[in-house]
């Protein structure tokens, strides 16, 4: 029992220190890429000290309950992923929890920016929620192939099927992988998927009302978004990691291709993402999920 | 620079945290754009120091007002002003906003920028170079450690003195004080 809670703790220190060590590297490589010397790797984190120092502005009491909506889906997300060895909760849920809860995190943003009565929130919501219809369907393929291939909702099983260097994106769940890399821009909110963020169309969109504490619980709740949906791909499609470090490996590969991603595109407008995700995406995942029913029909 | 004096930020975190993570909003009234670009990107990197451009006040904690300052924008620079967060820091950058440089017998534009919004540190030059904003920044550094950097407070005290200059100026403004007005205040 006393493991137990002590490794429910861990998953969650784990995820915020990663996350916010990706945000400053995502930052780091950003500069990099530009020529220039950048921000020091520690620096999102004296952001967020500086928040916490800050006077926020509050806009009633849904306001401050929908962002700790958000934080508290992506808390409770990670505890159903297995960080390496690490899985906290493993015998309840499995995949459709991740798909369910994953929803929780721009709904929590769209009740609580609601609130806030700026033009731009709602626009930034609007765009935010329609970005993630858009990924929804593709994901929902990806995962039921997944589902199908290895014949269990259980993400735990799916990591260990995965063993002795099994990945299922060298398996027939190539174009699955291939699928999820090319909606992985949406899912992380980064280039050319930023419709939402977007800073120079409306002033950063959701978050333009955030100030002091509440947009620390912001970043920290971005900083717990990316490392969820990194891990993810990692679980699903390259074997999970046989102790934490191993896959801590992996996602700094994953992310890195990410933000290389990030560097060199331009914006999406949002018919344009939308056009995108519900096209190519979909037609390979649905190509993909015929590939694993035709193998599953005839080898069993 | 003492970004990496651990001893320093466990005595005092807010106060460094505040040094070091500077969000910039530019409020580019007139002349001064042409600076600001070259600063936030590969020329002269402002963010080694932290400094970031936000795309809203309620976000940003330092107030950069570039170029000359018309009574129509003033009214805009106040309502920024008023939404950010506290501690907030305010800079005037070139020589109108201090005495009104070239436009000194304008009749439409503010001569006195700190008779308006408390303003913590001026960079003058007509226009200065895109590097006077690092040491702007390097002298804001050194007045908030010694906790001299205190407009937000001089605001909140004098707030009569400043809303009677604001209101004679526009013809009275269309939005309540947003401090309780003290009478007992004494008027300079």
């Amino acid at each position: 029992m006393v493991i137990k809670v002590l490794e429910i703790i861990a998953a969650v220190i784990i995820a915020l220190v990663i996350g916010i060590f990706f945000l400053g590297l995502f930052r780091k490589i950003m500069a990099r890429i530009q020529w220039r010397y950048g921000p020091p790797i520690i620096q999102p984190l004296l952001d967020i000290f500086k928040l916490f120092h800050q006077k926020g502005f509050s806009h009633g009491i849904i306001f401050n309950l929908g962002i700790i909506l958000s934080l508290a889906a992506s808390i409770v997300l990670i505890l159903f992923i297995p960080i390496g060895g690490l899985s906290s909760l493993e015998t309840s849920g499995g995949l459709f929890v991740i798909l369910y809860i994953m929803l929780f995190k721009p709904l929590g943003i769209a009740l609580s920016g609601g609130e806030g009565a700026n033009p731009n929130i709602s626009i930034g919501i609007s765009r935010r929620l329609i970005l993630s219809l858009g990924y929804e369907v593709p994901l929902l393929l990806i995962l039921i192939s997944v589902m199908t291939y290895y014949k269990t909702i259980s993400i735990v099983e799916i990591v260990n099927a995965q063993s002795n260097f099994q990945w299922s994106l060298f398996s027939p769940l190539f174009l699955s992988g291939l699928t999820y890399l090319m909606i992985l821009p949406a899912i992380l909110e980064i280039r050319p998927f930023d419709i939402a963020s977007a800073p120079q169309e409306i002033s950063s969109g959701p978050a333009v009302e955030y100030s002091g504490r509440y947009l620390a619980l912001y970043h920290i709740e971005h900083a717990f978004s990316l490392f969820i949906s990194i891990a993810i791909f990692v679980d699903l499609f390259l074997g999970g990691g046989a102790n934490p470090f191993y896959f801590l490996l992996k996602m700094l590969v994953v992310f890195v291709l990410g933000v290389f991603i990030h560097a060199v595109f331009p914006r999406f407008r949002t018919e344009q993402a939308i056009r995108y995700l519900w096209r190519w995406p979909v037609i390979l995942a649905v190509a993909g999920l015929i590939i694993i029913l035709v193998i599953k029909a005839r080898y069993g | 620079m003492d970004r990496k004096n651990i001893k320093k930020w466990l005595k005092e975190h807010g106060k460094m945290s505040h040094k070091y993570s500077l969000w910039v909003i530019y409020f580019c009234t007139g002349c001064g754009i042409i600076e600001i670009p070259p600063v936030i990107t590969s020329r002269w990197d402002a963010e080694r120091f932290g400094v970031i451009p936000v795309a809203t006040p309620r976000q940003a904690n330092l107030f950069l007002i570039t170029g000359y300052v018309s009574v129509k924008t003033l009214k805009a620079i106040i309502r920024t002003y008023e939404q950010m967060p506290d501690p907030k820091f305010t800079v005037g950058f070139g020589s109108c906003p201090i005495n009104g440089g070239m436009y000194w017998d304008s009749y439409n534009t503010i001569k006195h920028l700190d008779k308006y919004i408390p303003v913590d540190g001026w960079i003058a030059g007509c226009m200065p170079r895109p590097e006077a904003i690092f040491i702007a920044v390097t002298h804001l550094w050194t007045l908030i450690d010694k906790d001299m950097a205190t407009g937000y407070i001089k605001y909140r005290e004098k707030y009569k003195y400043y809303r009677a200059n604001q209101e004679k100026v526009l013809n009275g403004l269309d939005w309540p004080p947003l401090y309780p007005i003290n009478d007992n205040e004494e008027t300079e």
